[in-house]
């Protein structure tokens, strides 16, 4: 068995790599991301997973019900981390497989693949604790630059982390970003990364909060209708139900992270499409109590004042 | 931490568990009962949106969980739920809050056609507590209170009397729910929570709504009720709104950190936000209502 097949095995077991395999890992990784497209071709059959969150027992759910990796052929289309209690194994599982079988699974970039954002909701903190040190962090958080920011599927499915953007209307557009950066503020990158479908706008919209792109239904039809795809395959939002259509089927939410945080009850789904891109939604629960490390759901008694 | 009381304990102090699968106790003459259920599915949160007139509520409401308090005697009852903190919100319709990034954007182009949405994605309310007349129903919830404040709190001296409260008693039955959460998109955090702890000698619970907005400002609105056992004949609950809000940016001057990171849990930092609202009430349970 290759050092990197054990490394895998111990992965999923939940027990994350030395620092100095990590170290390794990414920079393999690194090798082969950077030869990756902006707009990253797809063959189906493939099964599309939107955000884990770190929920690594979940995603072994995900992986019960979609079949292991290299059989099955994946695409993430991020958010790995963050939130959930394991990212650090979660994400290091997936780049381990991404660096055994580089064409039977895709990862792509979400908004919480960056510096900035994983200081604050959780990547960083766990990555000190679990190694005593922010260099695990550093490896994987370089490492996230280097993750393709989209994908095409047949030529006819387009898939990203968050949305449109007003900066882009084909794909050739997201074909000369220079990609290999943090996260921006503002721009085609960031608005792919962060945007969302709105219903009550037929056009873009602008967030309350000043920042943030929404847009609407015919928005979608004209980027679909130039680029030539079906519909769009994106994640990012929270859906109790797993997946959401929206737009006359124009685009589909994808949400991966079952009973999000350990407490929101929502189930999971995955897209399977086969050979002929006929879609299939498996819809899955998150791994029961029993089989997870994860605190008991009754709340500790507290002298609150 | 940990107060494991068994129900001979609880028969000592003369509460019972309540039965049926529900979760909660009797004690004194209180029914005190916490239910916590999953986030709403699509097709209800379409319905809340109707019923409350807006297209945009937080992303995770749990809007079946909810924490009841019933003094048997005279029918009062107080509870909080999602529904009515959202309508609070509503109606308290604050102007939205700009993100840093927001300045940036400013100097973007402008797609063709663009419409700014103008709520308040903090989901900001004031609400402390709904109190539904009883009108025979099974369930409260279902019949979601459109008399709240049916019942007469008066202005008060008094205070809650926390020196007491900080008094390790055995906790009978303790409890956390959350009513609305949202993660604004990734830029802070927006949660209404309520926690109640029943003592052998009162009850006391704490609704706490927390707004972090990353690196513009901290809003923390705080409702704790308390109510003593000693007093079967005419008992009174004490209720005490606390409002604190800072931005980051005055939390800076003051030599805090910047970071958001260091905000993570309210109860730690509460102190250094100045108080922008408080007021204390009382309500005389009525004795036959």
């Amino acid at each position: 068995m290759s050092d990197l097949d054990r490394q895998i095995e111990q992965l999923k077991r939940c027990e994350p790599l030395k620092e100095s395999e990590v170290k390794a890992l990414c920079l393999k990784a690194m090798e082969i991301l950077v030869e990756e497209s902006n707009v990253q071709r797809v063959d189906a059959p493939v099964t599309i997973c939107g955000d884990i969150h770190g929920q690594f027992y979940d995603m072994k759910e995900l992986f019960k019900v979609g079949g292991d990796c290299p059989k099955t052929n994946y695409l993430f289309l991020g958010d790995f981390v963050d939130r959930g209690f394991y990212s650090v194994e979660t994400f290091l599982l997936l780049l381990a497989l991404k660096v055994r079988y580089p064409d039977r699974i895709t990862l792509i970039r979400g908004n919480h693949e960056s510096r900035q954002i994983t200081q604050v909701y959780g990547f960083y903190d766990e990555c000190l604790r679990k190694y005593g040190s922010a260099n695990v962090w550093r490896y994987c958080t370089d490492i996230f630059d280097y993750l393709s920011l989209s994908a095409l599927i047949e030529n006819k499915i387009f898939s990203v982390h968050g949305g449109l953007s007003p900066a882009i209307s084909t794909l050739d557009q997201i074909r000369t970003i220079d990609r290999k950066q943090e996260v921006p503020h503002d721009g085609a990158m960031c608005d792919l990364l962060w945007s969302d479908p709105e219903d009550i706008v037929d056009g873009w919209g602008l967030s309350p909060r000043g920042a943030g792109f929404l847009f609407g239904g015919s928005v979608v039809t004209s980027f679909n209708h130039s680029n030539n795809v079906d519909y769009i395959c994106r994640a990012h939002q929270l859906v109790m139900e797993g997946y959401k259509w929206m737009f006359n089927d124009q685009i589909v939410t994808v949400w991966s992270a079952p009973n999000y945080c350990y407490r929101c009850g929502n189930v999971a789904a995955i897209l399977e499409l086969d050979e002929n891109l006929n879609k299939q939604f498996r819809v899955f629960d998150a791994a029961p109590q029993e089989s997870r490390g994860t605190p008991a759901k009754k709340p500790a008694p507290d002298y609150f004042l | 931490m940990e107060v494991v009381v068994d129900e001979n304990e609880l028969k000592s102090v003369g509460a019972q568990p309540l039965t049926d699968g529900r979760h909660g106790l009797r004690i004194h003459g209180w029914e005190i009962e916490t239910r916590k259920r999953s986030i709403l599915n699509s097709s209800t949160l379409q319905q809340w949106e109707q019923k409350l007139g807006t297209s945009h509520l937080p992303e995770m409401i749990f809007g079946e969980s909810a924490l009841i308090l019933k003094h048997l005697n005279s029918g009062t009852s107080i509870n909080f739920n999602a529904f009515d903190a959202l309508a609070g919100w509503k109606q308290e319709g604050l102007p939205p809050v700009e993100v840093p990034a927001a300045a940036k954007w400013k100097f973007r182009s402008k797609p063709f056609q663009q419409v700014i949405l103008d709520y308040d994605y903090t989901f900001t309310t004031p609400y402390c507590g709904s109190e539904p007349i009883k009108i025979n129903a099974e369930d409260e919830i279902e019949a979601i209170s459109k008399a709240t404040g049916s019942l007469q709190w008066d202005d008060c001296e008094e205070h809650i009397d926390m020196a007491a409260l900080a008094v390790k008693e055995p906790i009978l039955f303790y409890d956390e729910i959350i009513l609305y959460e949202d993660e604004l998109a990734d830029n802070g955090i927006s949660l209404l929570t309520v926690k109640v702890r029943v003592m052998p000698s009162c009850w006391f619970l704490l609704l706490r709504f927390w707004l972090r907005v990353d690196g513009v400002l901290m809003r923390l609105r705080d409702t704790r009720m308390y109510c003593g056992f000693e007093d079967k004949k005419c008992p009174s609950i004490l209720r005490e709104s606390c409002w604190r809000e800072a931005t980051f940016k005055a939390l800076a001057a003051k030599g805090y950190p910047f970071g958001a990171s260091s905000y993570s849990d309210p109860s730690i930092i509460s102190q250094r936000l100045p108080i922008v609202m408080h007021k204390t009430q009382k309500l005389v349970i009525p004795n036959n209502l």
